[in-house]
């Protein structure tokens, strides 16, 4: 498989590392949070889609970002890579 | 009681290059045309971590620029005469140099727009030249090496064995990388395995830098 | 088989060239250009091999890839490699080849006896005879086990080496806008049309030479498209290289035999070469494959597929025998026959299964002085050795028997065809299903929108000449008596097929694996298709609806060597310290910690291991020791958030932290259980040195830059690895602050200079060096800090100054053993299922604020006092224990009863005089005292009576380290 970084273009998929669901991350309840379902969601619950597929990856073997990929679960096939670097504009 | 430190330029007198006993100049492998690449170690450079804040990208360039000279940019890398420079990540960019000064310089150029981290120690820089080298960089990375995907100056991160590595482009056939310290031995070691078939040479250290 | 080389012709052999080979130990005259198979038939050798299941003989079928019979075991630098495939071993000098299969020998097989079981060894033989409850006194498992050593001999293809391989094998990256795989005139034109366009391209064959089927078909334009490609700039071909498997993003593996067809190498040249081809666009052009038609004897060594005689007879002006008659079911092989006719080959009739047969095709059956037999079968084949005649009978196609008589017919050589099947694998590797094509009989490759295309005869585009149709009649076997081989490879007949179908077995995927029918290392090159349609008329159903198994990687078959290229031997990827050449040089045992090369222990003169450790942990105990710890992770942290940062990541407080100290930090993941931990050096009010267990350096980054980057991406922190950066070493021992005193400069290093925890900068031998209080070993200890560079510089100062106290290096064991005594975890104890309760560790756990984990740390399941808690073991009767032994109650090695927990590390203790160790222990706390038992029923047979006591085993007030 190769991820298309936004940053270093195209790379084998040896350089990249898996962090999971994307939108699982983004739910994750506020730090201090004390609401005990949420973090069981949060740590525990996968969505495990057949199709298309929000995730993170992290270039661990290049420029070390991580990204937002969307990838469709069957096909491996990718139409969408996001850093998840906050671009401020100068 | 001595003053925290931040950099610890390498001294000449009790350096020790991770390869020196690798080192051994002279010509290698199949001759039959003779050496088609140089390997070299670029010992004793200072070697600069630059990171700037998110949106101070621009004014951290521009303090590397006013630092060094190099004429480095949000979107290009530069090699000068006696520094070279580029972007491996986001806002992030490595300066090698061989002025010893080289990372209180740039810790005063981007003041708040940045921080800088001293890896003058923990980075080995090789050189690979000639007519074979992309033929023998081809086998260690799975990067493009042609010129209208890597262009001259350009630098870039990637992996060699899963462990990091950087590698810039000083000129059509020239290319410097750079790896962990820790890893340099293994990673000269293939380095010269994969050039065997094309014949190399290990050029001696220039005259002026430390002997290893 | 009486194969021949004619006096002249020949493409790609060289006349005078002679060259001299070994098979199976007989010495073999061949032209240079010859492969071992044409080499053979030129001989004369109709047997090459013996089949997998019955030992029947085999003789070669094909001329490529797909030959399925003519696997040998090519010998070389004390390696031997099996299953290499005569069609496509280059001879030359010094070539050394054995047949399989055979025992003892080719002519005479002692196993070809199978045979006489008949039906005994059909579909599914190993499955009935060998699983299932065993009845006295044989059968099932019971059988197996029985027999196991013989039927392990009898089968298998081939006997892989003991020797370890010397050669050199090669990975290397490539990248192209188009890679063409397949270097006949289909590829040559994909090549052609997208180098004109200045695209950069690949283009991978097989063979030694371009053409393919342009080349022995004599296609008048190939040499001039040849010569014009091999003149662009921006084409790179790779010959004799196999496209293997294609992934996702058109990553393509492709494996070079770069020097295998030559007895020397230059130096540095590897036997093969791995390539992978990341490509913009794929252009199949792959051709296609024979197949061979389904009849009673059809695996007698002398039948051949049309399409190879064909080639062998163009390319090596090799004939396979002296009267040769054909047996089709579609147009090519009268193609075939009048190429042969042109190189003098004596055809002498043409059986064709239809009924029915075009007007071109029989002009051409008169042109090759070939008599016709239409409507007419193959219903057997008789010869010793080889072939000597067959039995032709007519033949309905419907029915697929023989509808009269046979009358038999005196050849040398049969040759067949079945039609063709593209060769469609490398699409239908990553993609979907093969559609089939009901005009060509045949699969085509799946569409599924990857940039990828088909082109010439594996896009099914078959051009046999004029009047002749690429189309073949839907008939691939001849039912009659006898075994009608469907899967030469692996032995599988047409009645197994159908035997598979009355057991049950009615999807294409489940009569595969029954039956292992294109199984064999061909993969069913030349087999599937006959196979799938014996199922599809035992099913009663069209073959289309049958379907055919999904192709998979590797095309042929991969050396191991070449997958793993440079990743063994001395080109494993190792990590040393700065200090590595000193501890070789002074005796260190050296162990890899991960990637890292570590001292395990300095061993003196006849000193074993253990005697080493205990040696060095009664130095650190008793004087001073030095230990390397530059392999510990290091990360700088800085930013205006970085004490706000690590609030959050470690379990206890930072940012009160004064500057100028070092604090003892854990770490939690985010479901509460402990992840690492390490001490953090506040530097300057925001700057942190933190650093990390060996082992956890990358996994502890990836964990910081994941919070920074995706969860907290407001938090301003920057974070870099400085691993390598800095030498670390520690020197422990009463005596250790006299050696610092005795060297260090610019600082002091007294009590109230340097307290525990606390950082003092200064020189070491000139050497700026940074020094932090910390101990791990339970005495005074300070860790020295300073540029790896002078790293070794640092090292050899400090033995110098440590002389007058004895000091002496101590290594992993040692460290290991003093930690066990302080009762310090380690990576043993944090695996992953441990809470810091669980380690004894609550007291590092804030309850002042929120961390990654706190959450989740006090979840019903991770707070019973039940749970296996960290307690000390100490051996009762000084007998040793084992870690990994488990905690038992029961006295009776034989009846252990439930395991308590483990033991997760165990030394000698030099204090304690006696064995002891750390466990996990189910309600440890409350079992302190408690008399009970390590046992180890399986590596060692031990069963250790042991007390258990409190994790900290030496000086539990700290007097030691503070003092």
């Amino acid at each position: 498989m190769i991820i298309p970084c936004p940053f270093c273009g195209p790379r084998d998929l040896a350089e990249f590392t898996y962090h999971g669901d994307a939108a699982r991350a983004a739910a994750r309840p506020a730090h201090g949070s004390t609401d005990q379902e949420a973090w069981d969601r949060h740590v525990y619950d996968r969505r495990n889609p057949a199709g298309s597929h929000a995730e993170i990856w992290q270039h661990a073997g290049g420029c070390r970002s991580h990204l937002r990929v969307v990838r469709d679960t069957r096909t491996h096939e990718i139409t969408e890579t996001t850093l998840y670097a906050p671009e401020v504009s100068q | 009681m001595a003053e925290p430190f931040i950099s610890t330029p390498v001294m000449a007198a009790t350096a020790q290059s991770p390869i020196a006993d690798a080192l051994l100049p002279g010509e290698y492998g199949n001759l039959a045309i003779g050496a088609q690449v140089a390997l070299s170690e670029r010992f004793g450079l200072a070697i600069c971590d630059v990171c700037a804040w998110p949106g101070l990208e621009t004014k951290t360039a521009n303090a590397i620029k006013r630092a060094t000279g190099l004429a480095v940019t949000k979107r290009r890398d530069a090699v000068g005469e006696a520094a070279q420079g580029f972007q491996h990540a986001p806002g992030r960019w490595t300066v090698i140099a061989e002025d010893p000064s080289l990372a209180e310089r740039l810790t005063r150029a981007v003041s708040a727009n940045a921080t800088v981290v001293d890896l003058a120690h923990g980075r080995t820089c090789l050189r690979i030249a000639g007519e074979a080298g992309t033929s023998v960089l081809a086998k260690l990375f799975a990067i493009d090496f042609a010129e209208k995907a890597f262009p001259v100056a350009k630098g870039l991160a990637t992996s060699h064995h899963a462990v990091l590595a950087q590698i810039q482009r000083v000129d059509a056939q020239t290319f410097d990388l750079l790896v962990f310290r820790s890893y340099a031995r293994t990673f000269f070691h293939a380095l010269t395995r994969a050039s065997e078939e094309f014949g190399y040479r290990i050029v001696p250290p220039r005259a002026g830098e430390p002997e290893t | 088989m009486s194969g021949y080389r004619r006096p002249s012709g020949g493409k790609v052999i060289e006349r005078g060239k002679s060259i001299t080979f070994t098979f199976d130990g007989k010495q073999y005259f061949g032209l240079a250009g010859d492969t071992l198979a044409s080499a053979l038939i030129a001989g004369g050798v109709s047997v090459v091999g013996r089949s997998f299941k019955y030992h029947r003989p085999r003789g070669i079928v094909a001329a490529g890839v797909d030959e399925p019979n003519a696997l040998v075991t090519v010998l070389g630098d004390g390696a031997r490699e099996p299953n290499i495939r005569a069609t496509e071993i280059e001879i030359h000098d010094g070539l050394v080849c054995e047949s399989q299969n055979r025992f003892p020998s080719l002519d005479f097989d002692m196993r070809a006896l199978n045979q006489l079981g008949g039906d005994a060894l059909a579909a599914g033989f190993y499955y009935k005879t060998f699983m299932g409850p065993a009845r006295w006194p044989f059968g099932g498992t019971r059988t197996w086990m029985a027999f196991e050593r013989q039927i392990r001999r009898a089968a298998g293809l081939g006997r892989a080496g003991t020797e370890s391989d010397t050669s050199r094998y090669d990975r290397v990256n490539a990248h192209c806008d188009t890679l063409v795989v397949g270097g006949g005139k289909p590829g040559i034109v994909q090549a052609l049309e997208a180098a004109r366009k200045r695209r950069r391209v690949i283009v991978c064959e097989i063979d030694p030479t371009l053409g393919g089927y342009a080349s022995w078909s004599g296609d008048p334009d190939i040499s001039a498209m040849i010569t014009q490609l091999q003149a662009m700039d921006n084409v790179q071909i790779l010959t004799r290289t196999t496209a293997w498997g294609i992934y996702d993003g058109n990553a393509v593996a492709a494996l070079e035999r770069v020097s295998d067809h030559r007895r020397d190498r230059a130096p540095g040249e590897a036997r093969q070469r791995m390539w992978i081809i990341r490509a913009g666009h794929v252009a199949l052009a792959t051709g296609a494959f024979e197949r061979p038609l389904v009849f009673p004897g059809n695996d007698r060594p002398g039948v051949m597929l049309a399409s190879a005689a064909q080639r062998y007879a163009a390319m090596y002006g090799v004939l396979p025998g002296k009267r040769i008659a054909i047996v089709t079911n579609n147009d090519s092989a009268y193609t075939s026959a009048i190429a042969l006719k042109a190189r003098d080959a004596n055809v002498i009739t043409i059986i064709d299964l239809r009924s029915e047969v075009s007007g071109g095709a029989r002009s051409i059956a008169s042109v090759a002085g070939a008599r016709l037999r239409t409507g007419q079968a193959v219903v057997a084949t008789a010869g010793t050795g080889g072939l000597d005649s067959i039995q032709v009978a007519p033949f309905d196609h419907r029915t697929r028997r023989p509808t009269g008589r046979s009358e038999g017919i005196s050849c040398d050589c049969l040759l067949m065809s079945g039609g063709w099947s593209p060769a469609i694998h490398l699409a239908s590797h990553a993609g979907g299903a093969p559609r089939w094509d009901d005009t060509l009989k045949a699969f085509l490759a799946p569409e599924d929108g990857r940039d990828l295309s088909l082109h010439g005869a594996a896009a099914g585009d078959f051009v046999f000449g004029a009047g002749l149709s690429p189309a073949p009649a839907p008939v691939y076997e001849v039912r009659a008596p006898g075994k009608a081989f469907v899967d030469f490879q692996h032995d599988v007949t047409a009645d197994d097929v159908r035997l598979a179908h009355r057991e049950g077995f009615h999807s294409v995927e489940h009569v595969k694996r029954y039956t292992t029918l294109g199984m064999a290392t061909d993969q069913g090159k030349t087999s599937s298709l006959p196979g799938q349609a014996i199922l599809a008329d035992a099913l009663g159903r069209p073959l289309e609806q049958v379907g055919t198994t999904r192709f998979r990687p590797p095309f042929t078959p991969v050396s191991l060597g070449s997958i793993a290229a440079e990743r063994f031997g001395d080109l494993h990827p190792e990590r040393i310290t700065p200090i590595h050449d000193w501890h070789v040089k002074n005796g260190a045992r050296m162990v890899a910690a991960g990637h890292w090369q570590r001292p395990e222990c300095y061993n003196r003169w006849k000193e074993s291991v253990e005697q080493a450790y205990i040696r060095e942990a009664k130095t650190v105990r008793r004087g001073v020791g030095i230990v390397d710890v530059s392999t510990l992770g290091k990360i700088d942290i800085q930013g205006p958030d970085a004490a706000a940062f690590l609030d959050r990541v470690y379990t206890n407080g930072f940012a009160r932290l004064p500057v100028g100290k070092s604090r003892y930090g854990l770490m939690l993941r985010e479901d509460g259980f402990v992840f690492d931990d390490g001490t953090t050096w506040r530097l300057a009010p925001d700057r942190y040195l933190m650093t990390t267990t060996t082992a956890n350096a990358g996994p502890v980054m990836q964990h910081l830059e994941y919070y920074l980057n995706v969860i907290w991406p407001d938090i301003r922190v920057h974070l870099t690895s400085v691993t390598d950066q800095w030498a670390a070493m520690a020197v422990a021992g009463p005596h250790s602050r006299d050696v610092l005193a005795a060297i260090v400069i610019d600082t002091d290093v007294d009590n109230l200079t340097l307290p525990p925890m606390g950082i003092v900068h200064g020189r070491i031998a000139e050497v700026p060096v940074m020094i932090c209080r910390l101990s791990f070993s339970g005495e005074r200890a300070y860790e020295v800090y300073c540029g790896a560079h002078h790293g070794a510089h640092v090292w050899n100062a400090l033995i110098a100054a440590g002389e007058p106290w004895g000091i002496l290096p101590y290594g992993l064991e040692a460290l290991g053993a003093l930690r066990i005594e302080k009762g310090h975890v380690t990576g043993a104890e944090i695996d992953g299922r441990t809470t810091a309760r669980d380690l004894n560790l609550d007291w590092m756990l804030s309850t002042k604020k929120p961390f990654i984990g706190s959450a989740m740390m006090d979840r019903l399941g991770l707070v019973p006092i039940t749970r296996q808690a960290l307690v000390g073991v100490v051996s009762i009767n000084g007998e040793k224990f084992h870690g990994g032994s488990h905690i038992v109650e029961s006295a009776n090695p034989k009846k252990p009863g439930p395991s308590l927990g483990h033991v997760t590390a165990m030394c000698y203790s030099p204090v304690h005089d006696r064995y002891i160790g750390l466990a996990l222990v189910s309600s440890g706390r409350a079992r302190l005292g408690a008399r009970l038992y390590a046992t180890d029923p399986v590596r060692s047979a031990s069963h250790v009576p042991v007390e258990i006591v409190r994790h900290v085993m030496v000086d539990p007030s700290g007097d030691r380290m503070h003092g």
